[in-house]
């Protein structure tokens, strides 16, 4: 076998290699947080989907309760279009996480409840937002 | 007035562009010398409009000029000049007018440079760098002009102000740094494109570009490791690099990109890999629009999207405009690109070469392919499934193992063939190095990927060092020169060479940084006045919880004591909880945000986040994190910045 065959060899073994590498990951991988299916509230609901799943939509304004034992835990409705499923949530809160704030989920559903271990908020609107004029900012209050 | 002058500016520079274009095309058809001069000039005054309008924005940004929509929009009243400046690659349509600015640096720079050098080559390197910035100008002029005026029917008082995470040194210079290299290497693939036009396919092109590629790599290297201490130092989470779509967009050039350091020192020695090399080129120009792309599109929700745009279509034609025509251009190139040189053996250094572009390329890939994942699964199966860190890690930690073991085999292999001998002697002790730490981890009780990262990093300093000690030797020997001497003299003989080995020593640092990662703890607890919480071997006192009102926000911050488990004082830390714009009337203005604080050493971080309070009965909620090794990374960026300045460093005769 000449050099050049050889080395034609070792790159096609290289390939191969990491093919398989790339696509047994992606079939099997190894922790069950690595991958996470997008779906409508709707459809997890009617689905009943029980593997894990990331949600978008907006916190129902006033649906926030945080426990009285503990601050990290608490509760709110998301809201999906017409669609409102609870969640329950257990860690540190964005900043932006409030009534009406637009946030992704990701976790598990089990018996009407979704329980998230992640929790994301966008802030789309808040620096693209709606210009002030006068009236509704007061320049007073600016300090230097 | 002056906003016109902006927006007139932009338009000249499109129509200046325009006459560039086929000024010089017909210089390349009749050879009239007076028309390339023509074109030359032409080019630079596309630049000179882009410069003009850069400063005109910067200068509305500074005198918050709210007329104009842009300025209204990311600065106010009270954003600080340093910020008001760094707003304009804050938003989207000022980014764009920033990637132009830096775009028309490089031309400028390249054009004057090689006024009366490379002749063959400049003609069409200056076509192609102009099409670049047309593209970019037609985004600017007729999709998201910068100078658009405010659409309200009122008089702007106050801008919306620049995003408080924003406003921080980092970002002012993460931005322009990362710019910098996915503009950079505009440069080096059209002196590319221009070879092929020209079917001149010897190492010209290459010599010509050697510099300009390592400056690129250079502040596209600086760009990612800012970007992640930025996210470290501000975002809260406790870590650097979140494989997030936007930290790949960044990445997946840089590798390719290192692939193509790597192997033009081949084309460059030996004549060999020219397809190869050119495809490398190609690749990273295209990913870095790519990177654009997937920033600016909104494609990919992330932390660094702006809000969904139509720039997305106009982005992806480009991207495939680029490929198609690069890649038609070279095949019918081919033939003009065959090498005569062929690989002799394995054990030679052209192969480990070609063997580490490989899995470069390889981890480029398995990028790009969890980046896409969420669109290809979506596309096959109907469902958008998305991944995640854990994902990326898995794949990519033993290819980047691999890469770094290969770091520390090919610069032991000699060109063309290393003898067994040689083989023998050049591994003995960096094997025997790597080994034995091997073993003493195994039997501290270290297992797994954290075992073998610490060996191989323990085996390529073996190399380098080896690597070093041999030249010095030689040079004492030879010239009867002292260590120091024969070290100054060694370098600035072969700058790339040892410059290289620092750079490697750097990612090493690097890797024992990210594989302290394996032992990062975390927790998060509530905590009132004189109360104490442990985590990993250290309490933490909450001494009081203070309030104060300050310019621009309000802060809450607490005073957390911390000792060791046996009472040994550490460290004083003070994480805030603050609101931005708290006098705002309307309360979905004001923005919360939590400022962290960090006690960094050598060994480990202690990282802590005031997450919440409760002003009632004045709990304040913490969550603190202790990241082992994350100091090593950042010594390995400045060790790899360090090296790369010794690479490029002018030779003195030249």
């Amino acid at each position: 076998m000449n050099s050049n065959k050889k080395f034609l060899l070792m790159i096609i073994g290289v390939i191969v290699v990491s093919i398989f590498w790339i696509g047994w990951v992606s079939t099997n991988p190894a922790d069950e947080k690595a991958m996470a299916t997008f779906v409508s509230v709707e459809k997890l609901m009617k689905d009943n989907m029980s593997q894990r799943t990331k949600l978008g939509g907006l916190v129902k304004d006033g649906s926030i309760v945080v426990s009285k034992t503990s601050y990290l835990d608490c509760t709110f409705i998301l809201k999906e279009g017409n669609t409102e499923l609870a969640v329950k949530y257990d860690r540190t809160r964005p900043d932006l996480f409030k009534d009406g704030a637009e946030v992704i989920v990701t976790g598990q559903y089990l018996n009407g409840i979704f329980y998230a271990d992640e929790l994301q908020t966008k802030c789309a609107s808040r620096y693209e937002g709606d210009l002030r004029d006068e009236n509704s900012y007061n320049l007073t209050d600016v300090e230097s | 007035m002056t906003p016109i002058a902006g927006g007139a500016a932009l338009n000249l520079a499109f129509g200046f562009g325009i006459l560039t274009i086929l000024t010089i095309f017909f210089y390349t058809r009749n050879g009239d010398q007076r028309l390339y001069l023509t074109g030359q000039r032409l080019a630079l005054g596309v630049s000179f409009f882009i410069f003009l309008a850069t400063f005109i924005l910067a200068y509305q940004l500074i005198i918050s000029n709210f007329d104009i929509d842009y300025v209204a929009r990311y600065t106010s009243l009270e954003t600080p000049v340093v910020y008001k400046i760094s707003a304009l690659w804050a938003g989207q349509s000022g980014s764009l007018l920033f990637w132009l600015f830096i775009l028309s640096i490089y031309a400028t720079v390249v054009i004057l440079q090689n006024q009366r050098k490379h002749h063959g080559l400049m003609p069409w390197v200056i076509i192609t760098l102009v099409i670049v910035q047309m593209f970019f100008l037609v985004l600017t002029n007729y999709v998201t002009n910068p100078f658009k005026a405010t659409e309200a029917d009122f008089i702007v008082a106050n801008g919306n102000g620049l995003n408080p995470l924003l406003q921080n040194v980092t970002m002012a210079i993460h931005p322009p740094t990362l710019y910098l290299g996915f503009v950079g290497f505009t440069v080096p693939f059209s002196f590319g494109i221009s070879a092929l036009v020209n079917r001149d396919t010897s190492p010209l092109w290459i010599q010509s570009i050697r510099r300009w590629t390592l400056v690129a790599w250079l502040f596209l290297s600086m760009g990612i490791i800012l970007g992640g201490w930025w996210a470290y130092r501000e975002l809260g989470w406790g870590g650097y690099w979140a494989w997030d779509p936007v930290e790949n967009a960044s990445f997946m050039p840089w590798l390719t990109a290192t692939a193509f350091v790597h192997s033009i020192i081949i084309q460059e020695k030996k004549d060999m890999l020219r397809v190869w090399n050119m495809v490398l080129i190609i690749l990273t120009f295209t990913l870095c629009i790519f990177g654009t792309f997937l920033t600016r599109s909104g494609v990919m929700s992330s932390v660094h999207s702006f809000t969904a745009s139509s720039l997305g279509p106009i982005f992806l034609a480009f991207v495939f405009f680029i490929l198609i025509a690069s890649f038609g251009l070279m095949y019918t190139r081919i033939n003009d690109l065959r090498s005569t040189r062929r690989m002799e053996s394995f054990t030679s250094r052209e192969s480990g070469f070609l063997f580490n572009n490989m899995v470069f390329v390889v981890m480029c890939f398995s990028v790009f392919w969890g980046t896409l994942f969420p669109v290809i699964s979506e596309a096959v199966r109907g469902t958008k499934i998305t991944v995640g860190p854990p994902f990326f890690n898995q794949i990519n930690i033993p290819i980047g193992l691999i890469l770094l073991g290969l770091t520390g085999v090919g610069p032991l292999l000699a060109w063309r063939r290393t003898g067994k001998k040689n083989l023998i002697r050049n591994f003995t002790f960096p094997i025997l190095t790597g080994l034995s730490s091997a073993i003493v981890l195994l039997i501290i009780g270290y297992r797994d990927y954290v075992v073998i990262s610490f060996s191989l990093g323990a085996f390529v300093t073996a190399t380098i060092t080896t690597e070093f000690i041999r030249g010095i030797r030689a040079r004492n020997k030879k010239f009867k020169e002292s260590p120091f001497t024969a070290l100054k003299m060694m370098v600035s003989k072969n700058r790339s060479r040892y410059g290289g080995y620092v750079v490697h020593l750097g990612i090493v640092f690097m890797f024992i940084g990210f594989t302290g990662h394996a032992f990062d703890k975390e927790k998060e607890f509530s905590l009132k006045e004189g109360e104490t919480e442990h985590v990993a071997g250290y309490e933490f006192e909450l001494i009081q919880l203070s309030e104060s009102e300050r310019p621009n926000h309000y802060a809450w911050i607490s005073d957390l004591r911390v000792t060791k488990q046996n009472g040994e004082f550490v460290t004083n830390l003070h994480p805030e909880k603050r609101v931005y714009f708290h006098r705002n009337p309307d309360v979905n203005r004001r923005q919360p945000h939590s400022e962290l604080d960090i006690y960094s050493t050598l060994n480990k971080d202690i990282y802590s986040i005031f997450s919440a309070v409760d002003t009632e009965n004045g709990v304040a909620f913490i969550k603190i994190m202790v990241n082992p090794l994350v100091r090593w990374v950042w010594i390995g960026g400045f060790i790899l910045v360090f090296g790369t300045l010794i690479a490029l460093w002018p030779r003195r005769d030249s």
